[in-house]
């Protein structure tokens, strides 16, 4: 109960603190820092949807950097060719990647593990190749494309200030839309799909429909944080959407620790921040991310966040038993 | 008062391969009784199971459940028609809390579509507010409810059994397919599955069970079905059943078959 009370406190601050940054990073001088949060939400959003589908329904995916591609290029090349203003061709690019991501998910749902895994990794694949040998070149092909910032109500959002405030907002909402989604009926059927398929289907739960939602669920988001991507940077070219990104996906996801709200958000961030420290050893990223990964499968096995909640709950019972036999 | 046959199977047959697991198999099951199938290891019962449930298409023959064909469907469409069973080996979601696995039983009653989800309207809350309920009532029923909220891979064997009985019940099935309900159980908790079947029944559950345990088949069973070898042997009240000279041959380990 008492615990109930003091959790809106804890909630307001973190609202206040996270409005405040900007100006705390500039008052610090470190104007950077506010680009790098920029990045770190639209990270949060791709890697909390590679969640839904592998934390949740139990399906790898190892070419979600083809979703990114999609919601980068897709709105990229929707405003180029089209002229249509940027944020309506975020959203049609998201719903394309979802799109994308159902018709690919029919047939990868029958796949087990490994062959998913292989799967996955070809679509990755096929989609760069794509990008880099596009028909007539309306990709830019290697050289890629150069676009502008969102303009959101005749308000350009071209300065990382007024991004940030813009990924905070998404990021809420894609966050806040996961939460509902897990805690309902459809959440249920995720997980009892990844627990047991044969059982789920026994209950009634049709399983290749629920595993089909929940791919494309999970390029929706990871779709979106493709777009925002492409308009922070406002440039983007085929590098950005190798096998690399889709292992760094799956790092920051393992990193943090699946199925869960914030696992993925401690993942996304701890591990962009690694690889930023890094950035000297670019051409090493691979190589940092097998190590992360190692760190994670031999010492953390929940994640960063699941081993904290481990711990947590093991002293909250120790400190139960103490009370206990101290009354 | 007209007996309605609620389970309708004729000359069932699958075959692994060579082996024949279902022979010509024919069963007629009355609604509102208690049917039992025995049968020594690798009869083939639970692969009968599995082809009623969808889990196996029959090779040939035919299954209508309450006046419809049912054969071939997939597993989520049998459940949905009314349909519910449990597993020999236990097949929890292990890493779910007890209540959610009831609630993931009543999953095909539940009528909230995905955007009702996305949002929790007010439909979505409602029902999902009446589903904890009766959740919380099935477990009651079975005696788990102080366990609700316990990871369902922390109960005890026993109680796991139980488990997949209420979430199976969870889905308000027409009938239910018990795969060796007593195995692991001790000799009390036998006694309480005893009771709690006949309170399934009670509740207008039509119940088809396969158990090795005689004593509590013997005693339990409106009819019982016996198989060998993937073909139907016997069928009739138990008393019957008991009597009858190749039953007790095929038990006895008889190799006049
Ligand atoms: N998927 C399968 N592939 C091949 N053979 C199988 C398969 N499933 C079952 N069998 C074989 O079919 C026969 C019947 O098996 P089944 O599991 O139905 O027996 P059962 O009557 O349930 O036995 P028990 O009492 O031990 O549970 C056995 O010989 C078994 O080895
Ligand atoms: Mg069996």
């Amino acid at each position: 109960m008492e615990k109930n009370k003091k959790l809106p406190v804890a909630k307001i601050a973190l609202c206040m603190v996270l409005l405040a940054l900007p100006f705390l990073f500039t008052a610090v001088g470190f104007q950077y820092g506010v680009l790098v949060c920029c990045f770190a939400f639209l990270y949060i959003i791709a890697v909390s949807g590679l969640d839904i589908d592998f934390g949740y329904c139990g399906q790898i995916s190892m070419g979600h950097a083809a979703f990114f591609a999609i919601g980068a290029y897709g709105s990229v090349m929707l405003h180029q060719y089209f002229h249509i203003p940027i944020i309506f061709t975020m959203v049609i690019a998201t719903v394309l990647a979802a799109a994308v991501g159902a018709v690919i998910a029919y047939p990868a749902s029958k796949l087990v593990f490994h062959f998913l895994s292989l799967a996955t990794i070809a679509f990755g694949e096929i989609v760069y190749s794509l990008l880099l040998n596009s028909p007539k070149g309306v990709t830019g092909n290697a050289v890629g494309m150069f676009t502008d910032s969102i303009n959101l109500l005749g308000f350009s959002l071209s300065s990382n200030e007024s991004f940030y405030y813009f990924g905070l907002a998404c990021t809420a909402i894609f966050l806040m839309a996961k939460w509902l989604m897990v805690n309902s009926k459809v959440g249920r059927a995720w997980v009892a799909i990844r627990e047991n398929p044969h059982a789920a289907g026994g209950m009634g739960i049709n399983v290749t429909k629920y595993k089909v939602m929940a791919f494309a669920v999970s390029a929706f988001y990871t779709g979106f944080a493709g777009a925002m991507y492409a308009h922070l940077v406002r440039y983007i070219g085929p590098d950005t959407f190798t096998q690399k990104q889709s292992v760094m996906f799956v790092t920051m996801m393992l990193f943090g620790g699946t199925g869960s709200i914030l696992g993925p958000i401690v993942g996304a961030v701890l591990v962009f921040s690694i690889t930023e420290g890094l950035r000297m050893f670019e051409q090493y990223q691979m190589l940092i991310y097998g190590a992360l990964l190692l760190v994670v499968i031999v010492a953390l096995p929940g994640g960063v966040y699941g081993e904290m909640k481990k711990l947590a709950g093991k002293l909250l019972q120790k400190g139960k038993g103490g009370e206990k036999s101290a009354a | 008062m007209v007996k309605r046959v609620l389970l309708e199977i004729d000359n069932l047959c699958l075959s692994f391969g060579g082996l024949k697991a279902t022979n010509d198999v024919t069963m007629h099951m009355e609604q509102k009784k208690i049917n039992g199938i025995i049968g020594p290891n690798g009869a083939g019962k639970t692969t009968f199971f599995n082809q009623i449930s969808g889990v196996y298409k029959p090779d040939s023959g035919s299954i209508v459940f309450d006046g419809k064909r049912i054969d071939g469907l997939k597993p989520f469409q049998i459940n949905e028609a009314g349909i519910a069973r449990t597993y020999q080996v236990i097949n929890l979601f292990k890493k779910m809390s007890v209540i959610e696995n009831v609630m993931v039983g009543m999953h095909p009653r539940l009528k909230a579509n995905f955007f009702d989800s996305l949002l929790h309207n007010k439909k979505q809350k409602e029902e999902e507010a009446k589903a904890r309920e009766k959740a919380l009532d099935l477990l009651d029923f079975v005696g788990l409810k102080e366990y609700a909220y316990a990871q369902a891979g922390a109960l005890s064997y026993g109680q796991q059994r139980l488990l997949e009985i209420v979430r199976g019940l969870a889905s308000d099935p027409k009938l239910i397919l018990l795969d060796e309900p007593a195995a692991g159980m001790n000799s009390t908790e036998k006694v309480e599955l005893n009771v709690l079947l006949r309170q399934i029944l009670e509740r207008g559950v039509t119940i088809l069970i396969v158990e090795h345990d005689m004593k509590l088949m013997m005693d339990i069973s409106d009819r019982i079905f016996v198989l060998n070898y993937g073909k139907k042997l016997a069928e009739g009240t138990p008393a019957e059943v008991q009597k009858n000279p190749e039953v007790i041959a095929a038990y006895l380990g008889g190799d006049e078959e």
